[in-house]
């Protein structure tokens, strides 16, 4: 009897284990996919702030993870119809008052997108949080009354990511991320990305208020706010074209 | 005769011959001088451009030329380096894999020319290894090294051993990343090239590329500039669907700026003769007018003008003669001296980069051009003795002897 | 006193050829020592004023941080009254205004990014002469609608006059900047980075598409006169009353001055060699002349007169000399250097074809400063006294008897 409670506990401590060496990485991941599911379709306000102006932006969001999104923007009338589409690590945009699709080149793709804090390159390289981190479990701490693992990612050796380490707080059990630090490689916080206002929206809890402030300028922010989303929207590759860019409204 | 004569009447009168040749030796010398300053100068510029970057010519595919697109490849380019490598007063051949993309830190991004070279036959082209100030060439032991110019590690705001990310569009136009670390940061004369290119392995940049192996740019380094036209003419009429060009049509402003040191220099040198000209006129005048006495005594005796003129002719030409060596004795010190120590023009540092030039300026004159400025100012001296020697035959014997 | 002086006065005249030979090796000196640096300091202003009519005059306003930051953000606005007191500034010759940005051209599936200039036509041509530069089209109006591309840009993209471009890219605070746009002219640069990028549309319109109205990113100033450079500045900082920023074309373009100043170098040094061989021309006349003298200072110091007398004398000999020299020669090169600066030497052949596609004017150019003529004039005059030592030494040297041997 003792040799099968002998074994139950080495199962169990394996277990817990494999589950707490996992479990970052595993954490990560499902972080990720709260914002994303499969497929999704929002309506997100952007707001654009500087220390003497701002600028508010709305757009439509359709997405099939992780390689295609199509953007379009419903307002300011300058920009309404404006289209960006994402392929892969392709970015094309479509602007209605040239009627012309214009591919972004390598050397625009890291200007920013719109006039916001956000380049190109982000739209882009979302998808890398996983394939191109190593993730640890560096602690825990309550962000807002929520109690949440304190996760530390670093870049792996050959990932082109221009980060010294990332680290993100994510909400044990709802895997809610609130706040993510961005470090150069001296250690050196460069920007923030935080999360607030929970909602419950298509079914999940998320957080729908999100600000981007870079570390440098700290007048200046993005803001994302998300007054609608869809997610596991029937939609496939074919939707994220070209020909569709000059169509969505 | 006539020649002895105009020896011994310049060792007559030691002090006014050795005022003279001084005269003609410093001219000369001066004259010299002047001109290895300014061929020093260009030297430095182009040998400078030359071994930093662009060798003393290069080829291309005709297309690339345009737009410099990755895809403009050099076809048969195994072939060319290695008929290349085994002709005579080639130095170097490297092959290269040139492409435009970004650079990026966590700071910033700059736009970036990124070279894929072979670290071994780059060392046989450029100096940039010799110029390397933190870190190595290549020489750590990380995958992915990456080596980039001053200017540029201080606009990302990175140093050796940190992270780059480059940026840029792969054969079938998506977007490739790729991590590099810093093995190390050099620094050239010219803050604009430390700003815009950097150098890779070109086997590393071609993995990222998931391509095989390709060629944009030859560059070749002859033993010395002055082989150029032996080798490049030939390789340009073998290669004649390529383009071959040398440095003078690959950097037109550093053509420009020699043509126009060349038309300074040739100024400048001919206001140093006309200064020249008139210090020895003047002298020799004034050498003349001393021995009036003597010339009418001359004439008196019986020496036809025609041959006093001479005489005064002759006796320029021994004194030049010997002046010029002298000169020519003294120019070969100083442009030795010079150009061993060189001239310190530290204080016009930034200027000079942009131009590329280091801040010491080392003399140098080529051995072609001394004998035709050694004439001209040979020339010079005899041309300043015309006007006193034809005062000396025009004088009245009789009223020259009774001259104080 | 006035004895040795007159004794040296006319000791010159009795002998005047010898006299005369020996001013006018000073004369020429300072005639070839002014012509020379007058050629060096015309090629010097010439350069520099060549090179900031290329683009960014002598003085720049931009915002605060443009220059560093280079982006619309930091652009400025200014008003009429402002551009009336920098009118009114003494030596201001032209202002030009102009709004610089980058976008995206397209045409077909060909982008390319590109420097983009608004500007007012006229002014700008009097600045840069870009109206010369269009080799096909036209320029632009006031009021154009369309582009202006630099040559190397329409080969790439494979487009002509009457062609149209698509232009997309980020006007003032972000707002999306895109237009269809027709192809009005084509201009060629001689330097390929500039006929590569450059592209221009008239401010107006420059103005609209980015969502900038009457915002400029920079004025660019052009003066009659460089020397007033510092004092213009600082009138322009007053106008703007520290709010924008003012920089001159040394702060614009740190390698001009240098690489002009690379030129003073080499400059310097050949002028000094000519001092030198001027020096030895001076120096060998003098020494001549009192070596054919030994026999003159041989009786007067025999029959008595004291050595530092004869000595006095001659220095007063030398000094009348050089001031005869320097003045004839000063006097002299007045008119020619005025001629040769207003009528400066033309270049031919390929030397000048060269200079020319640079957009340069194949010309030897003169300049005339009072600091500079007196300088070489002090200097071709120090360079005489001190040959006046010669004759002094000789002089104290002298054995009488031996001297009167000849």
């Amino acid at each position: 009897m003792f040799k099968s409670v002998f074994y139950l506990a080495m199962m169990f401590c394996f277990i817990l284990s494999n589950n707490y060496a996992q479990n970052a990485t595993e954490i990560v991941k499902k972080a990720d996919e709260l914002m994303r599911a499969k497929s999704s379709y929002s309506e997100i306000t952007m707001e654009i702030v500087k220390p003497d102006w701002s600028r508010k932006m709305g757009m439509k969001v359709w997405a099939l993870e992780p390689d295609f999104s199509i953007i379009y923007i419903t307002e300011p009338a300058r920009d309404k119809g404006t289209v960006t589409l994402k392929r892969k690590t392709e970015v094309w945009n479509w602007l209605p008052s040239a009627q012309k699709v214009i591919k972004i080149p390598p050397s625009m793709m890291l200007q920013s997108w719109m006039g916001s804090d956000f380049t190109n390159d982000d739209l882009v390289r979302e998808s890398s949080v996983i394939k191109d981190y190593t993730h640890k479990m560096i602690g825990e701490e309550n962000i807002d009354g929520l109690d949440c693992y304190k996760i530390q990612l670093t870049p792996k050796p050959d990932a082109g990511v221009v980060w010294g380490k990332v680290i993100a707080w994510i909400v044990k059990d709802t895997y809610l991320e609130p706040k993510v630090e961005y470090y150069d490689e001296d250690g050196l916080l460069v920007k923030k990305f935080i999360g607030s206002n929970l909602q419950k929206m298509d079914g999940r809890n998320i957080f729908s208020h999100w600000e981007m402030i870079p570390e440098d300028k700290p007048d200046n922010k993005t803001i994302m706010d998300y007054n609608k989303i869809q997610f596991n929207i029937k939609t496939d590759e074919s939707f994220y074209s070209e020909q569709n860019m000059k169509r969505v409204r | 005769m006539l020649l002895t004569l105009a020896w011994r009447n310049i060792w007559r009168n030691k002090k006014r011959s050795l005022i003279i040749i001084s005269a003609i030796a410093v001219g000369l010398c001066c004259g010299l001088f002047a001109s290895a300053t300014m061929f020093g100068m260009w030297d430095s510029m182009i040998n400078t451009t030359i071994d930093r970057d662009l060798g003393h010519f290069q080829i291309h595919s005709k297309s690339y030329e345009e737009e410099k697109l990755l895809t403009d490849t050099i076809p048969n380019f195994q072939n060319i380096v290695t008929k290349l490598n085994s002709t005579k007063f080639v130095a170097g051949v490297s092959s290269r894999t040139i492409i435009e993309g970004m650079a990026s830190s966590a700071a910033t991004s700059n736009g970036v020319r990124i070279l894929g070279i072979n670290s071994d036959s780059e060392k046989n082209i450029t100096s940039i290894h010799q110029q390397i100030i933190k870190g190595s060439y290549f020489g750590e032991g990380w995958k992915n090294q990456i080596v980039i110019g001053e200017k540029l590690a201080d606009n990302l705001g990175i140093r050796e051993r940190s992270k780059i990310v480059l940026s840029f569009q792969g054969v079938d136009g998506s977007i490739i990343y790729g991590a590099f670390r810093v093995a190390g940061i050099y620094k050239t004369e010219s803050s604009v090239f430390d700003k815009t290119n950097i150098f890779v392995k070109e086997d590393e940049l071609l993995s990222l590329l998931n391509s095989k192996k390709i060629s944009n740019e030859i560059v070749v380094r002859l033993s010395s500039v002055q082989q150029l036209d032996s080798v490049y003419l030939p390789t340009k009429l073998m290669y004649s669907d390529l383009s071959v060009k040398y440095w003078g049509e690959l950097a037109p402003e550093l053509k420009l700026f020699y043509d126009m040191l060349l038309t300074q220099m040739y100024i400048f040198v001919g206001i140093i003769l006309f200064a020249l000209l008139f210090g020895i006129t003047n002298t020799m005048l004034m050498s003349v007018m001393e021995r009036v006495r003597e010339f009418g005594v001359l004439m008196a005796v019986g020496m036809k003008r025609s041959r006093v003129f001479l005489m005064i002719i002759l006796e320029t030409i021994s004194l030049s003669f010997i002046g010029g060596f002298a000169g020519i004795i003294l120019a070969l010190i100083f442009i030795e001296y010079f150009g061993y120590v060189g001239i310190n023009l530290s204080a016009f540092t930034e200027g000079l980069s942009q131009w590329s030039l280091g801040t010491q300026l080392y003399t140098s004159l080529p051995f072609s051009f001394y004998p035709p400025l050694a004439l001209m100012i040979l020339g010079t001296s005899i041309l300043g003795a015309f006007y006193p020697a034809l005062k000396a035959i025009r004088l009245n014997p009789a009223k020259a002897i009774r001259t104080y | 006193m006035s004895t040795y002086i007159k004794l040296a006065w006319r000791n010159l005249w009795r002998n005047k050829k010898r006299t005369l030979i020996a001013a006018a090796s000073v004369f020429f000196a300072v005639i070839l020592a002014l012509l020379m640096r007058s050629m060096q300091t015309g090629y010097y202003d010439y350069m520099i004023d060549a090179s900031v009519r290329m683009y960014t005059g002598y003085i720049q306003v931009h915002g605060k941080d443009y220059w560093e930051k280079r982006s619309l953000e930091e652009s400025m606005v200014t008003n009429a009254d402002q551009i009336n007191k920098l009118k009114n500034i003494n030596g201001v010759q032209l202002i030009v205004p102009r709004f610089e940005t980058y976008s995206l051209i397209s045409h077909g599936n060909k982008t390319k990014v590109v420097q983009i200039t608004g500007i007012d036509p006229q002014l700008e041509t009097k600045l840069t002469d870009l109206k010369k530069k269009i080799v096909s089209g036209l320029y632009l109006s006031d009021s154009s609608k369309g582009i202006v591309l630099a040559q190397g840009l329409a080969e790439i993209l494979k487009v002509e006059v009457g062609d149209s471009l698509v232009i997309y890219g980020q006007g003032y605070h972000g707002v999306t900047a895109a237009a269809q746009i027709l192809i009005i002219g084509i201009v060629k640069f001689t330097l390929p980075e500039l006929n590569k990028s450059f592209s221009y549309l008239s401010l107006s319109y420059a103005q609209w598409l980015f969502s900038a109205p009457e915002r400029l990113t920079s004025l660019s100033i052009m003066i009659d006169n460089p020397k007033d450079l510092d004092r213009i500045k600082s009138d322009i900082q007053k106008v703007f009353n520290d709010k924008y920023e003012v920089m001159d074309w040394e702060e614009l373009s740190p390698e001009l001055i240098q690489s002009i100043q690379i030129d003073n170098a080499s400059g310097i040094i050949m002028l000094g060699i000519l001092y030198i061989v001027i020096a030895f021309g001076i120096f060998g006349t003098i020494m001549m002349m009192t070596a054919e003298r030994v026999k003159e200072f041989g009786i007067l110091i025999s029959v008595g007169m004291k050595k530092w007398k004869l000595a006095l004398v001659s220095i007063y000999e030398t000094l009348f000399i050089s001031f005869i020299g320097v003045f004839a020669g000063a006097i002299i090169s007045i008119p020619i250097l005025l001629y040769f600066k207003a009528n400066p030497i033309p270049l031919t052949g390929e030397m000048a074809d060269a200079i020319m596609a640079w957009g340069f004017e194949p010309i030897l150019p003169f300049a005339v400063y009072p600091g500079m003529f007196f300088a070489q004039i002090w200097t071709v005059l120090a360079i005489a006294m001190v040959s006046a030592l010669y004759p002094v030494l000789f002089i104290r040297k002298l054995k009488p008897v031996e001297a009167m041997r000849g």
